[in-house]
């Protein structure tokens, strides 16, 4: 199966979904969007760590460097309340966005 | 909203220590990347080439991540650009802007400053809240609260007997002359006498040397002295020689046995003490013989501070405290009757006197901080309602409510930082004002600056002040929907109901703020005005004064009392000689203005006077009150030919004839007082205490008949002859060639003795007149402000109307009846709740109710005058304006 390229504006909708599931550092998040869209979306990684950032100056993430395996130090995102309230919005335009194009792309 | 805003601020905040974590972030990326492509099968190579691929690059992805970051502080950047230029284009809403926030700002920091040192903070010592004031207190007295000095022998009982301090020390004032050396005239040094645990009560050690034993209240010892670091350095020229060496006074030398660090000084109210500058020595209290006598009632002069032993409460102290007065009095019962000991925390006993007085300036100057916070909200609201149309625009070109409420909030805190800071330096020129015009006998008025403390609150009164006004311009935009505040154009000629009542209640609360300073100036203003216009019975104008005391203990009383007479007249002689003196006159027993008294007992024969009546007595040369310009009623003065062996004369004043002599003529009476004497005169009544007091009953004698120890030369001078005093101090000087007979010479003008009695009424009507006159400024810029922007806004309308024919007087009415609405309201509420304030300065007041309609109604006319004239600007410019060009400017 090929590899999508993710729409403008959705990867903050996908890293917000995954923060919901508990704190969790960059390589992971893009790791989740890689397993739960079964290989289906790749979120280019490059635009993943920007998106992260842009996500905390918003204030709907915020993180903390935490020490890792290995001796490393990894950054550690956690979803704010706004950013809780954000992913609902931007998940019930979604929602509406998918079916104007289903409705569209069905119509005979 | 505020989420947002704490996740810029931290963003901006973190830039610097989040960049060089950016490394580290995408390293962890990379390695475990490369180790989960290492668990599908690749080889380490393949690995890393497929992990940096994915990542689109190291580089580029730190460069685009911490673009992120940057692009924020850029927007940051812009929007404080923005915010500078949008201030810089309308300059007359940034100075009044800025100039409200300066000044109250200033003002509340300079008042709290003062405020915070004088009653708030701790006092400089380890642990000061175990330190309390033990002191008595007569119960048949109810005329006072506070604790009164105690008696030396009741101190030693306590003292012996006490369990509840880890020590107990007393204070008293003393004054120590320096004899005179080389060409250099004596200097008078502050001192206090204190006991031996002074030092270790206040926990505080000296710097050199040694503080006192209980070796040292001996008398008959080598006489030492602990000297403050300021004496040291005047002095000494601060070496460490000092320790042994002597401090030559008039009567003893003391060695000095310490040097105190510096800023060391005891807060109790030095004046209460006798001293109004810092103390520079310490010498031991030596208790005399007359000073042991158990009941003695005549030496109340000793402060007593003590420290509370761990564990015991201040309750506990005062049981104790009680239990001992009991047993004192069960041993001496004529005495302990109806004196008791009391314990009082010591910073309340310091600031006791002065607290209500504290918090009376913190209240007023708080409403000059909120009536700012209003027009600044208001000034906010204005600005912001003329630029609804360009937020607008901004918000349809897809800025967010954020962006728009961003541009608004930085403005406001650009605004109150800038106030701020200018403040700061208001209130630290502020502060040195006020420092220098504080009354005598304010505790710790030499520690009073702008600290650090201070500085913190004035930050988030800035602060504060930023985010109060401006939230409402950000409240009020972020209501109306885009489209709504597109569509409200200048052409509408209304504006939002909520807008409009917004800004009404505003100006509303403006002009109530102001009618409340102002009442407050109004009622100082006037209580000082009658204050210094009371008819003192004198002419304290042009008058010096100079005390001369003979310190020495004279072997021989009569020979000494007789030589000193001699000296004061000769000095006296000398006086008269120096150019610009009109009269001098010679005074012994109480100086006028100065809380001096001397009392003797007084009795009438042949009357039946009740026991312990007292007159004031006063041993005048003849030209007294020609020097004070006090009249004489009936009789005559005194003349040289009332020498030492003429008849025992004497001169009452108006109020000891009535009171003594009702309405038969005192003239001719025979009284007694030191001695049998023939009364000869009676003169005018004066306030002796100051303008607040009353009459006192005083008695007058010649000078050539009374014992002298020294006496104050009462000198009028032609206007503004000050400068004879180094005249004057030499004609002292030569006669007495000290230091052949010790004396010290004190000088002052009744003029600045007044001025020392009003001193705090002086301060407050200058403090509160000023308030008052910001408090007016500040609501007449309102209600400009406001007319103004009504006046832009119905430009549209007003032309319609002129158009059909409605008459520029008309419009110029209507927009004044506007004004007049919002002034009458403000008024109405203003006056209600000054009347409930006014009530609470009532102690303040002198000879003028709280509620004195003239105040009042002073307060209205002025408001309403000079808000008027604020409208009458604007009114004027609709008046003027031309229908067509109106119509046309769309």
């Amino acid at each position: 199966m090929a590899k999508t390229d993710l729409l403008q504006g959705t990867l903050d909708l996908l890293i917000l979904r995954i923060l919901t599931l508990g704190p969790n550092h960059g390589w992971g998040v893009a790791n989740r969007i890689r397993q739960m869209s079964r290989d289906g979306l790749n979120a280019s990684q490059g635009s993943l760590y920007p998106a992260l950032h842009r996500l905390e100056l918003a204030g709907d993430v915020r993180s903390e460097m935490k020490p890792s395996e290995k001796n490393r130090r990894a950054r550690v995102y956690t979803i704010t309340a706004a950013g809780r309230r954000r992913l609902e919005i931007e998940h019930a335009r979604w929602q509406q966005f998918a079916l104007s194009m289903r409705r569209v792309l069905r119509a005979e | 909203m505020l989420g947002r805003l704490v996740a810029y601020v931290r963003g901006i905040a973190r830039r610097r220590q989040v960049d060089a974590q950016i490394d580290d972030e995408l390293s962890f990326h990379l390695q475990s990347e490369i180790q989960a492509n290492v668990g599908r099968g690749m080889s380490p190579a393949e690995a890393r080439r497929v992990a940096l691929r994915d990542l689109g690059g190291l580089t580029q992805t730190r460069e685009a991540t911490r673009d992120v970051r940057t692009i924020w502080l850029d927007v940051l950047w812009s929007d404080l650009r923005h915010v500078v230029r949008s201030l810089r284009a309308t300059p007359a809403f940034t100075t009044v802007a800025l100039t409200v926030l300066t000044l109250s700002i200033g003002a509340t920091t300079a008042i709290f400053s003062v405020v915070d040192t004088v009653i708030l903070r701790r006092l400089p010592f380890d642990e000061s809240d175990r330190l309390v004031a033990v002191g008595e207190r007569n119960l048949k007295d109810s005329s006072t609260s506070s604790l009164n000095l105690a008696a030396p022998q009741n101190f030693l009982d306590w003292r012996d007997r006490q369990d509840v301090f880890t020590g107990l020390a007393a204070v008293a004032y003393a004054e120590i002359s320096l004899r005179r050396e080389g060409d250099a005239l004596p200097e008078n040094l502050r001192a206090q006498r204190v006991t031996a645990d002074f030092f270790s009560v206040l926990r505080t050690a000296p710097l050199l040397g040694r503080g006192f034993s209980i070796d040292d209240e001996v008398a008959d010892r080598a006489h030492v002295a602990v000297i403050s670091y300021g004496l040291w350095q005047r002095r000494f020229g601060g070496t460490p020689a000092v320790i042994g060496a002597q401090l030559p006074g008039q009567l003893a030398s003391f060695e000095v046995v310490g040097v105190m660090p510096p800023g060391f000084t005891y807060p109790v109210d030095t004046y209460v003490l006798g001293a109004r500058e810092p103390i520079d020595v310490w010498v031991p209290y030596v208790f005399s013989s007359p000073d042991r006598v158990r009941g003695n009632s005549f030496g109340y002069n000793l402060h007593v501070v003590g420290r509370l032993r761990d564990g015991v409460s201040i309750e506990q102290a005062q049981a104790r405290m009680d239990q001992i007065t009991a047993s004192l009095a069960a041993e001496t019962p004529r005495w302990f009757t109806d004196r008791v000991a009391k314990v009082e925390r010591l910073h309340q006993y310091v600031t006791r006197g002065v607290r209500t007085w504290m918090v009376l300036l913190l209240g007023s100057v708080s409403f000059v901080l909120l009536i700012a916070c209003v027009n600044l909200a208001n000034l906010m609201l204005v600005r912001a309602t003329t630029r609804t149309r360009e937020l607008a625009v901004r918000a349809a070109l897809g800025a967010s409510r954020w962006d728009l409420s961003r541009a608004l909030l930085l403005e406001s805190l650009v605004l109150s930082l800038a106030g701020g800071t200018l403040g700061v330096a208001v209130a630290w020129w502020g502060v040195e004002i006020l420092r220098s015009a504080m009354p005598a006998g304010v505790p710790r008025v030499a520690n009073i600056a702008v600290d650090l403390r201070v500085l913190a609150a004035t930050a988030l009164a800035a602060i504060v002040t930023g985010i109060t006004f401006g939230l409402a311009p950000v409240l009020q935009f972020s209501r109306p929907t885009v489209a709504n505040a597109l569509h409200q154009s200048e052409r509408t000629t209304t504006v939002g109901t909520r807008t409009r009542w917004l800004r009404a209640a505003l100006v509303v609360a403006e002009v109530a703020l102001a009618v409340i300073l102002l009442v407050g100036s109004g009622l100082f203003l006037a209580s000082f005005a009658r204050v210094t216009t009371v008819d003192l019975g004198l002419d304290r104008r042009d008058v010096l004064t100079v005390q001369v005391r003979v310190l020495e203990i004279p072997a021989n009383v009569q020979q000494a009392s007789q030589r000193n007479r001699q000296l004061l007249l000769n000095v006296l002689d000398r006086v008269r000689a120096i150019p610009g003196v009109e009269v001098a006159s010679l005074l012994g027993g109480g100086l006028p203005l100065r809380g001096d008294l001397r009392t003797v007992d007084f009795a009438i024969p042949g009357r039946d006077l009740p026991r312990n009546t007292d007159i004031d007595s006063n041993q005048i040369s003849p030209d007294y009150f020609k020097a004070i310009k006090v009249p004489l009623l009936k009789g005559r003065l005194f003349i040289d030919a009332d020498s030492q062996n003429a008849q025992p004369v004497v001169i009452l004043n108006q109020a000891a004839a009535a009171r003594y002599f009702d309405h038969e003529d005192a003239l001719g009476k025979i009284v007694r007082l030191s001695g049998i004497r023939t009364v000869v005169g009676v003169v005018g009544n004066i306030r002796h205490d100051g303008p607040e007091s009353g009459w006192r009953t005083q008695a007058f004698v010649p000078f050539a008949q009374s014992r002298v120890a020294g006496a104050t030369l009462v000198v009028r001078t032609t206007p503004g002859a000050q400068r004879i005093l180094p005249a004057v101090r030499q004609a002292i000087w030569s006669e007495f060639a000290a230091p052949a007979i010790p004396t010290r010479i004190d000088e002052g003008a009744l003029e600045d003795y007044f001025d020392g009695l009003v001193a705090q009424r002086r301060f407050n009507m200058l403090l509160l007149g000023l308030f008052g006159l910001l408090g007016l400024v500040i609501a007449d810029v309102g209600i400009y402000g406001v007319m103004a922007y009504v006046v832009t806004q119905r430009t549209h309308e007003i032309g319609i109307r002129m158009a059909l024919g409605a008459l520029p007087s008309t419009v110029l009415l209507s927009v004044l009846g506007g004004a007049l609405v919002y002034m009458t309201i403000g008024l109405v509420i203003g006056v209600t709740i000054a009347v409930g304030l006014a009530e609470l300065v009532r102690g303040f007041l002198f000879e003028i109710q709280p509620h004195d309609p003239t105040v009042y109604a002073g307060v209205l006319t002025v408001l309403a005058m000079t808000g008027l004239a604020a409208a009458f600007l604007p009114a004027r410019r609709a008046a003027a304006i031309d229908p067509l060009v109106a119509l046309r400017a769309e």
